[in-house]
């Protein structure tokens, strides 16, 4: 009696091994957790630094000015407005192009076709063209060959081509994640490939797809090199009457009174930077709120 | 036309149907009719071709572009591989339940519309009225309407049971009035009473359409169909009255599959 007992007792007791296997077990969860919280830190840093060097700079006169004194002074107007022109523009020529191009690649495009292979590798290449090969790549054929001078409108198109293949990217794997059952039920319905798309793919990928996009408005916003060579202009006394314009952009200012400029106080570099880095935050964060919202009302 | 004309006429029939999935050939010279009206279960061991036989029947295998057929199969007596034969009204005429239930991410209400408003010509108007009482009779012919009708405009996705999806997906094939209803394993996802209940509403629609049925259960076959059909390694091996197969087989591999030797 007694010595079932003891023996019941000691049933399921961990052993040398398993004792070590829970250490070894721990030990990596610790080293992979501090590895994720490093990723952290330059973002914090980043954010405390603007916040405390650029801050003081802030202020509404800032943002609805002209720079004055040579750029050593006053606002960012027109920087901040070429921004915006630049970015919805661009946006305007490449999202219906990249859905467009998505809703065929996910929909139509026969698998394992040679065509369809070769558009996929022109995507991934094209996502990883260097950003100034995509300026060399405008320069050549919006400002020169197309005619559209340095302005505002070869800019954005700069700008859409090197966004183009995220676009697609992005709004292909929400395209791919609307399960093949829904395609399946309404081909079987009689639907065509359109009206399947239309009344049942497209509903179901529209959240993925405005993230994919939303989160290349911060990426072109940020861009220096497309723009360059291609619209953006150092310095411009006036704002831009038309797209044939040239304009003025948060980066490249950013970039020009940074290392071009003598002598601009110290809180203008970092406040331009604070208000760029301010935008793509803002953006980022509506585009995640958004995409949880849209989840969240997604069921199936 | 008494019971026994009408069970004459053929809704389908495959004539030296062959068909190959690039160089993989699933189905041998099948040659099949389907009478109307009535329901024919196909049975045989997993890839036998039942499953490709019934996707030929609505060209829903074309999809896969690497489908190749010989041989002919005729729907209501016209080759649906006739070159003027239009997709959309051959899937019209030839409804298609799966094994999971797919309904649409819309509401109860529109699922059941889905494919009316799909068909119907842009200069048809319907009043909401219209609409309500198609909605209606479709729910009332699968035994769901009790159960959803004051629920109409909610996902279909969220809360219906399996069982109550597999019948809205029957229900919204019924409005636009098909003559052929194919259902690959209806009640496979489902539990013992899910199965039930759908049998019973496959039973129900005995009569109006003609029902093409495939399953993997062989009681199920006993006892839902009017005729069935084994097949085994893309061929038909045998087609006969139901009661007659499970008691009186013709053939050694049918003897052997019902009885459980393998499959």
């Amino acid at each position: 009696m007694n010595q079932t007992a003891t023996h019941t007792s000691t049933r399921f007791q961990a052993e040398p091994i398993n004792l070590k296997n829970i250490q070894v077990q721990k030990l990596f969860m610790i080293l992979f957790g501090l590895m994720a919280a490093v990723l952290v830190i330059p973002v914090i840093l980043i954010i405390f630094t603007l916040l405390q060097k650029g801050g003081s700079a802030i202020s509404w006169e800032f943002l609805t000015t002209f720079p004055s004194n040579g750029m050593t002074a006053g606002g960012i107007l027109p920087a901040l407005l070429g921004t915006v022109w630049l970015v919805a523009i661009s946006l305007l020529a490449s999202v219906p192009l990249g859905v467009a191009a998505a809703i065929y690649l996910s929909e139509y495009a026969p698998q394992d076709h040679w065509l369809t292979r070769v558009i996929n590798l022109a995507t991934i290449n094209l996502a990883g063209v260097p950003s100034i090969v995509h300026a060399l790549f405008g320069l050549g054929a919006f400002v020169a060959f197309f005619h559209l001078g340095t302005s505002i409108l070869a800019a954005s198109l700069t700008l859409a081509v090197m966004t183009l293949p995220v676009v697609i990217v992005a709004s292909w794997e929400s395209l791919q994640s609307v399960p093949f059952a829904f395609r399946e039920a309404c081909w079987n319905m009689g639907a065509t490939r359109w009206q399947t798309i239309w009344h049942v793919v497209l509903p179901n990928a529209l959240t993925g797809i405005l993230t994919g996009i939303i989160l290349q408005v911060s990426r072109a916003a940020g861009e220096t090199a497309p723009i360059m060579f291609t619209g953006a202009a150092f310095f411009l006394p006036f704002l831009p009457s038309s797209v044939m314009d040239q304009t003025m952009a948060l980066a490249l200012h950013l970039f020009t009174i940074s290392t071009q400029v003598p002598g601009v106080p110290e809180q203008i570099p970092f406040g331009v930077a604070l208000v760029l880095f301010g935008i793509v935050l803002i953006i980022n964060t509506c585009s995640i709120w958004l995409r949880m919202y849209l989840r969240s009302k997604k069921k199936w | 036309m008494n019971k026994q004309e009408i069970q004459q006429e053929i809704a389908i029939r495959t004539i030296n149907l062959n068909l190959w999935y690039g160089h993989f050939q699933a189905l041998f010279d099948v040659n099949l009719e389907i009478k109307q009206g009535i329901i024919t279960a196909m049975i045989g061991p997993s890839g036998c071709g039942k499953s490709t036989v019934l996707r030929s029947v609505d060209r829903i295998n074309e999809r896969l572009g690497y489908v190749r057929i010989t041989g002919a199969i005729k729907v209501l007596d016209k080759n649906i591989y006739d070159p003027d034969v239009n997709l959309s009204q051959l899937r019209k005429q030839v409804g298609m339940v799966f094994q999971r239930p797919n309904p649409l991410p819309i509401s109860i209400y529109d699922n059941v519309i889905f494919g009316h408003r799909l068909h119907r010509p842009p200069d048809v108007k319907l009043s909401s009225r219209q609409e309500d009482e198609i909605v209606e009779a479709a729910l009332q012919r699968v035994l769901l309407w009790d159960k959803v009708k004051d629920k109409l405009k909610r996902k279909a996705t969220i809360d219906l049971s399996l069982e109550e999806r597999q019948k809205l997906c029957i229900a919204r094939l019924l409005p636009v009035k098909p003559a052929v209803l194919l259902m690959d394993e209806p009640c496979s996802a489902l539990d013992p009473k899910g199965t039930a209940a759908v049998e019973e509403l496959i039973w129900e629609l005995r009569g109006e359409y003609s029902i093409l049925l495939v399953t993997h259960n062989m009681a199920q076959a006993r006892r839902t169909s009017d005729e069935c059909i084994f097949m085994l390694m893309g061929k038909v091996v045998e087609h006969t009255d139901t009661d007659k197969m499970f008691v009186t087989p013709q053939y050694r591999e049918t003897a052997d599959y019902i009885e459980g030797r393998y499959g």
